[in-house]
């Protein structure tokens, strides 16, 4: 649709079923905390392989009365452990849980080809091998702590974080050669459902002309506004309103003194919300509450007795104060209009 | 039909198809969801109609008009569905099986990288065997390039005959496969990099050369047990070495010679390729593994030793030529008709 990519991390993915949807992407922010419990958690699947084997060959040592006769196998099993779980801890719990670690279950994040498949055994065992080059180059603690032997070094992980940053999809060295990506696997979503909370909207909803077309565009502009008005304060509401207000006033036969604000959230309700029923059981159904009596048409001829009180911009339920002075004959000509075709 | 009343339609099988994807993540199956009222051929079947409709609803969520929350939420169901429904393949042994005997030897055969590498490593292996033998022209150089402690170290550890207890080999072979592969994994991921995995090829070829010239020398007395030692499992180490190496190469020059490819998809392509030669080379360090902890360090005959040298480097050479054959090299480009969709693509 719109050929200027929206500057964001999703990216998209097209399924089988030849639907495309976006992918959240997951950066260095989220895949850090990953890998450092992935670390621990690597030696403490160690500890659990080998401590059991440990106690078993002790006690087969015990009841047998021999002298460490299991001790070098079990050396030797350990080191096999310790071996398979050190490099190959990523590759297998990738495979085996579809693109994910304990880390990254934790974090809520999941490795996939960059295609949108699962990913496969080679990949996960490249980009899992690779991490060693990723995480260079190491810097010696020897530089400055004295005394500390020159083993000890701490991997700078620049250069995964290098091609990290440059490329489109966050991928770091071993993930390009792989060809996988990360991606946010969020658990719970729940279904937005607005709701509107103003008494007054749905009853400003009957005046509106049935034939009232609400475009794309603007039920999407509707939408994102709905969704952020409760972040503004009520004066800046009104003020950005007003640009796409002051037009569909004119159109729709409307006082221009009408909150801008309410009528964006009334025909946001037009759009989305109203139910397909009859106008004339709307009318009965909805409480017209504090626009009882007064009629925001313009043309109409209902005049209203208080028209500066007409549309207050914050008005309270000061309802009863108001004279009611519906009159059917009144009342029939707005539905009249309302029926128009 | 307005907006409203459509997602109130939908509403139910999305959050169906959450309560299956629920189920999925966690056990992988569809049984214990919705009150067990699907399970099994009849739990997927479900799910995937479910995941069709979720995705025509994304489909049409701009026709429908959805508002752009429930558009974001849309994504993200059928992103979660996706993800269970397409799930990784378990490691299948057989492909493993296919790929150790059948892929590797023609990549290995049909690839530059591997003589290059192999030329590097025992070529300098062999000069640096020579310059430590001849003391008398190359006077130190063993010393320089080995450390003097370590020439020390491995000559005291040859002084006696070579005997020991069965513990004894099991520990070692189970140390040797360690340590041997983990080096070996190290050397090809650095391959990416190139010049480290360049300087540890190098490095482990002139160390090793080091040593081997300098238990050559006649004055050295354990010179007789240290050869003992090693040529058993020589030839599977050090080929393994070389290898592994040249699958860190292979790596790497896919960042530079691009084929045509764009530069990430040149590394990828070659990151498959490179994958096999990994494979075979983490092989032969494990068969030189189980040799050097048993065969190795036991007293046996060294006729016996040297007999196994020669199978061993045998089994290469046919693992390497008579497998590896074929006419035309192998290329990552399909054939047929499946080229022609490669190129359409």
């Amino acid at each position: 649709m719109t050929s200027i990519r929206a500057l964001d991390t999703t990216i998209e993915v097209i399924t089988p079923e030849n639907i495309s949807f976006d992918y959240q992407l997951a950066g260095p922010f989220r895949r850090l905390p990953a890998y450092l419990i992935d670390i621990v958690s690597r030696w403490c699947l160690i500890v659990l392989f080998v401590l059991p084997l440990y106690l078993s060959s002790l006690f087969f040592d015990i009841f047998t009365m021999r002298n460490l006769v299991t001790l070098p196998f079990f050396v030797a099993v350990t080191l096999l452990v310790y071996f398979v779980i050190s490099w190959f801890y990523g590759t297998l719990m990738e495979t085996y849980f579809n693109g994910r670690t304990i880390g990254k279950w934790i974090t809520g994040i999941r490795v996939i080809e960059v295609d949108g498949r699962p990913i496969t055994g080679r990949s996960a065992l490249l980009r899992n091998l690779l991490r060693i080059a990723d995480l260079a180059p190491m810097y010696a603690i020897s530089n400055v702590a004295e005394g500390v032997p020159p083993i000890y070094m701490i991997p700078t992980g620049m250069v995964g974080l290098g091609t990290m940053m440059l490329t489109r999809r966050m991928q770091r060295l071993g993930d390009l050669a792989a060809g996988t990506m990360f991606v946010i696997d969020e658990k719970r979503w729940r279904i937005p459902v607005e709701t509107v909370d103003d008494a007054r909207v749905p009853a400003l909803a009957t005046y509106l002309p049935a034939d009232l077309r609400i475009s794309r565009s603007m039920a999407r502009t509707l939408a994102v506004y709905v969704d952020r008005r409760g972040a503004m304060a009520p004066t800046r509401r009104r003020e950005i309103a007003r640009h796409l207000i002051d037009p569909i006033l004119e159109k729709v036969g409307f006082r221009p003194e009408i909150d801008p604000d309410l009528m964006m959230y009334t025909l946001y309700y037009h759009a989305f919300l109203r139910t397909e029923v009859a106008v004339s059981d709307t009318q009965d159904q909805v409480d017209l509450g504090v626009l009882r009596g007064h009629s925001p048409l313009r043309t109409s001829s209902v005049v209203c007795k208080h028209d500066n009180d007409a549309m207050p911009v914050e008005r309270s339920s000061h309802v009863k104060s108001e004279p009611s002075d519906i009159d059917p004959a009144k009342s029939l000509q707005v539905k009249s209009r309302e029926e128009r075709p | 039909m307005r907006i409203a009343k459509r997602m109130k339609d939908r509403q139910p099988q999305w959050e169906e198809l959450e309560r299956l994807c629920d189920a999925m993540e966690l056990r992988g199956r569809t049984d214990k969801a919705l009150g067990g009222s699907y399970s099994g051929a009849e739990g997927i079947q479900r799910f995937a109609s479910l995941y069709r409709s979720a995705c025509a609803d994304l489909a049409l969520a701009d026709a429908y008009q959805l508002p752009p929350a429930t558009v974001a939420y849309l994504h993200r169901l059928v992103a979660r569905a996706h993800n269970q429904l397409y799930r990784a393949n378990r490691v299948d042994f057989r492909s493993w099986i296919d790929v150790l005997f059948v892929e590797a030897p023609k990549r290995i055969f049909a690839d530059p990288c591997v003589r290059v590498s192999a030329i590097v490593f025992f070529g300098l292996f062999c000069l640096s065997m020579y310059l430590a033998f001849h003391e008398q022209q190359f006077p130190g150089y063993a010393e320089a390039m080995a450390g003097q402690s370590a020439l020390e170290q491995a000559e005291d550890s040859f002084e006696q005959p070579l005997n020991a207890s069965l513990g004894h080999y099991i520990v070692m072979s189970g140390f040797y496969i360690q340590h041997n592969t983990g080096i070996g994994l190290r050397c090809f991921a650095w391959g990416i990099l190139i010049i480290p995995c360049l300087y540890v090829l190098a490095s482990n070829a002139i160390q090793l050369g080091a040593v081997f010239g300098y238990m050559a020398r006649s004055e050295t007395a354990s010179g007789d047990h240290f050869f003992q030692f090693v040529t058993a499992h020589g030839p599977f180490e050090l080929t393994a070495i070389a290898l592994s190496a040249a699958a860190g190469l292979r790596l790497g020059i896919g960042l530079f010679y691009t084929s045509g490819l764009s530069r990430i998809d040149s590394v990828r392509v070659n990151a498959s390729r490179a994958v096999p030669i990994m494979g075979a080379s983490a092989m032969l360090f494990v068969l030189a593994a189980f040799t050097e902890g048993f065969l190795s360090p036991s007293p046996a005959p060294y006729v016996f030793k040297a007999f196994w040298a020669i199978l061993s480097s045998g089994l290469i050479s046919f693992y390497f030529v008579i497998l590896g054959f074929h006419d035309q090299p192998t290329s990552d480009v399909p054939s047929g008709k499946a080229k022609e969709d490669w190129d359409a693509a």
